[in-house]
């Protein structure tokens, strides 16, 4: 390149170095208005959950406080309001995400790798599922659960009316999710080979068991996505939690309901209260990625 | 070991718009007890259908099939006693090679964890693949992986074998390889073996039987020889061999068949076989003499239009007036593209058919040795 008047062909070459160059910093650029796009409301969020009150006014909503204007005593208020909301989270959107999962899985079982007649026609029910919308099904959610199905009457020996309430939420969550689940597994076990579970077949195999040993274990990566798509999806949910739960004040009263509460009063919004209730409750969904990290990354590329 | 038998088998597919589609038309096959029989066709030919219909894996439409007298239309795959090795091996990715050997033996025996680890372990050994029992399929190649679908069948030590195209994913090399150690393998064990192959040597290499299917219709079912030397129609013809029969567009005139370009003198054995409808002259490129001279009865000049050395052997393409057609012959004989030469159809060696039907109307004369027992 150093004796570029030697050629012609030397001159274009670089030429197509400088255009790809100029590519180059306008990607490097894009990328990094992006990365200040997405990070500066999540700093803002962390700097002003430490502040003081007093920080809070004399400081930008970016700008982390001076050392006098940093406590601690927001979060820790925020973990305390929220800890039985947590706890009440947990209790329903693990056993819903599982079932979602489990009984997700099995739907695409069968209605991917088993042969039966009316597949189409039931598989569209299941997609049919998933473009209902929530505000459609909440009145006559609530009105099943409290006219209909009654729990709490129902399992009063067996049942205190908080484990009524969870136990309706994690029906109602496992319902609503399995649709969705259905057709993410479902998408990886078309791309199973048919051959395979023919020969598990001729193996002596039955359905439940070429189920169990062979479509099971080949899932897990899938299992991964879903868990950690099912899972944020429960625990960020808010419209069910309203109105099966109703109020801030039941015992089991998610997380996000308790959250939806938190930090208002006559005399003004608490905004660092807010946002270290906001990053206590994303926590757990936070956990969850980085447990199937990897596992996730080997179902998407699936 | 199983005595099996297809009696006027046959599958109908009805697609999603309601046409129907007959993939395999009343086929009827006997398959000795131990007996190697290969099912060979062109693609789309029913043959793979057929298979999968012995397997349970597709339904019968119509007609029955018995393993030993005992009809198997209606029962299920899984208890039908029947292995089968799949082209793409099928193997299961998340197991080991012996998790995959002792799957069929779990889910199908009730024998002991001593007994399938013993059996597996001998078959391996059988198969030259004990070494790779702890490994999975994934970091095996692909000859490896065919031989733990062949001993994965095997251990199960099932009624019936069949076999789906399981050489077609090796290289040549591997495959005719493989090609003997099934047939030492199959020899040893003496199970019945159903073998589907498109490929015509493999039929002719490996089957005690074959069986030609065309259009879901079966064709014939005869030893390979008998096939090759005594073809019942003309696809039979022209599918076992290769290169192929050449085929000639004739007519009987008198004493002789007239083509395009060349007219070929019959003796009066062959000519009461034909009436005056059109007829195919078919002869194997083998047959097809070079020879010095003219002027024979069978006799003719031929141009040379492309030569194919293959070492023993070379295939002479040739052509008189505008009838193209093959001949082989001894690979050190000195051949120029362009140059004429006189050839010789014997007699002896000729078949006509129907042009029609295709029906085998005259086969060709083997010497005594040669010539098989009627089967």
């Amino acid at each position: 390149m150093s004796e570029r008047s030697v050629s012609v062909g030397d001159e274009t070459s670089d030429e197509t170095t400088t255009a790809f160059d100029l590519r180059r910093i306008g990607l490097y650029a894009t990328m990094l208005g992006l990365v200040v796009f997405y990070l500066l409301p999540i700093e803002s969020g962390l700097v002003t959950s430490i502040k003081t009150s007093e920080a809070l006014i004399n400081t930008q909503p970016f700008a982390p406080p001076g050392p006098a204007g940093v406590t601690l005593e927001k979060w820790q208020f925020a973990f305390d309001t929220l800890w039985s909301g947590m706890i009440n989270s947990m209790l329903f959107t693990i056993p819903a995400t599982l079932l979602c999962a489990v009984l997700g899985s099995m739907a695409a079982y069968g209605l991917t790798l088993v042969d039966w007649r009316g597949q189409v026609a039931v598989f569209a029910l299941f997609i049919a599922g998933i473009f209902i919308p929530y505000q459609a099904v909440i009145v006559p959610l609530t009105q099943f659960w409290s006219q209909y199905a009654m729990l709490e009457m129902r399992l009063g020996l067996l049942l205190s009316a908080r484990s009524a309430t969870l136990l309706e939420l994690i029906i109602t969550h496992t319902a609503y999710g399995i649709p969705i689940c259905t057709l993410l597994f479902r998408s990886q076990y078309k791309t199973m080979s048919w051959e395979m579970i023919e020969a598990a077949r001729l193996d002596g195999a039955t359905v439940w068991r070429i189920y169990k040993r062979i479509v099971l274990p080949l899932s897990i990566p899938m299992f991964a996505v879903v868990f950690i798509f099912q899972f944020t999806q429960i625990w960020n949910e808010f419209l069910f939690s309203l109105t099966i739960i109703g109020s801030v004040s039941d015992p089991a009263a998610s997380a996000t309901l308790i959250l939806s509460g938190l930090g208002e009063a006559l005399e003004g919004v608490d905004y660092p209260l807010r946002m270290a209730g906001a990053f206590i409750t994303a926590l757990p969904t936070l956990v969850v990625y980085l447990l199937f990290a990897d596992e996730f990354a080997e179902g998407v590329e699936v | 070991m199983a005595h099996t038998k297809l009696d006027t088998v046959t599958k109908v597919f009805t697609e999603d718009d309601g046409s129907e589609i007959i993939a395999v038309d009343e086929v009827s096959i006997d398959i000795d007890d131990g007996e190697f029989l290969v099912l060979v066709g062109p693609s789309g030919c029913g043959k793979s259908t057929t298979l999968r219909m012995i397997a349970g894996l597709e339904s019968i439409t119509s007609g029955t099939i018995s393993l030993d007298d005992r009809v198997i239309n209606n029962i299920p795959a899984k208890d039908r006693d029947i292995a089968m090795v799949f082209q793409s091996y099928a193997l299961y990715p998340h197991m080991t090679v012996r998790e995959n050997m002792s799957f069929g033996l779990e889910e199908s025996t009730d024998m002991g964890d001593d007994e399938i680890r013993t059996r597996v372990e001998e078959t391996a050994e059988m198969m030259g693949i004990e070494r790779l029992l702890e490994r999975k399929p994934g970091e095996l190649s692909g000859g490896q992986q065919q031989r733990v679908a062949l001993g994965r069948s095997i251990v199960r030590d099932p009624a019936v074998f069949l076999m789906d195209e399981p050489l077609s994913n090796l290289d040549a090399k591997l495959r005719s390889s493989m090609r003997t150690e099934l047939q030492r393998i199959q020899d040893e064990l003496g199970v019945t073996t159903v073998y589907v192959t498109h490929d015509q040597t493999e039929a002719m290499t490996m089957g005690d039987r074959i069986a030609i299917l065309d259009g879901g219709v079966l064709q014939q079912v005869a030893t390979p020889l008998e096939c090759y030397h005594r073809p019942e129609n003309q696809f039979v013809a022209g599918f076992i061999g290769d290169p192929s029969m050449n085929f000639f567009d004739m007519r009987l005139e008198g004493e002789r068949l007239a083509g395009e370009g060349f007219e070929y003198p019959l003796s009066s054995d062959i000519t009461g076989k034909l009436d005056d409808s059109p007829v195919v002259l078919g002869i194997r490129p083998e047959d097809i003499e070079l020879i010095d001279g003219t002027g024979g009865d069978h006799e003719y000049a031929a141009e040379v239009l492309v030569v194919e050395p293959m070492g023993n052997e070379n295939n002479v393409h040739l052509r008189i007036g505008d009838t193209r057609f093959i001949a082989t012959v001894n690979g050190m004989r000195r051949i120029t593209e362009g140059e004429t030469v006189t050839i010789r159809l014997p007699e002896k060696a000729i078949h006509v058919f129907d042009r029609e039907t295709g029906e085998a109307l005259h086969n060709r004369r083997l010497d005594e040795e040669l010539a098989e027992p009627p089967v």
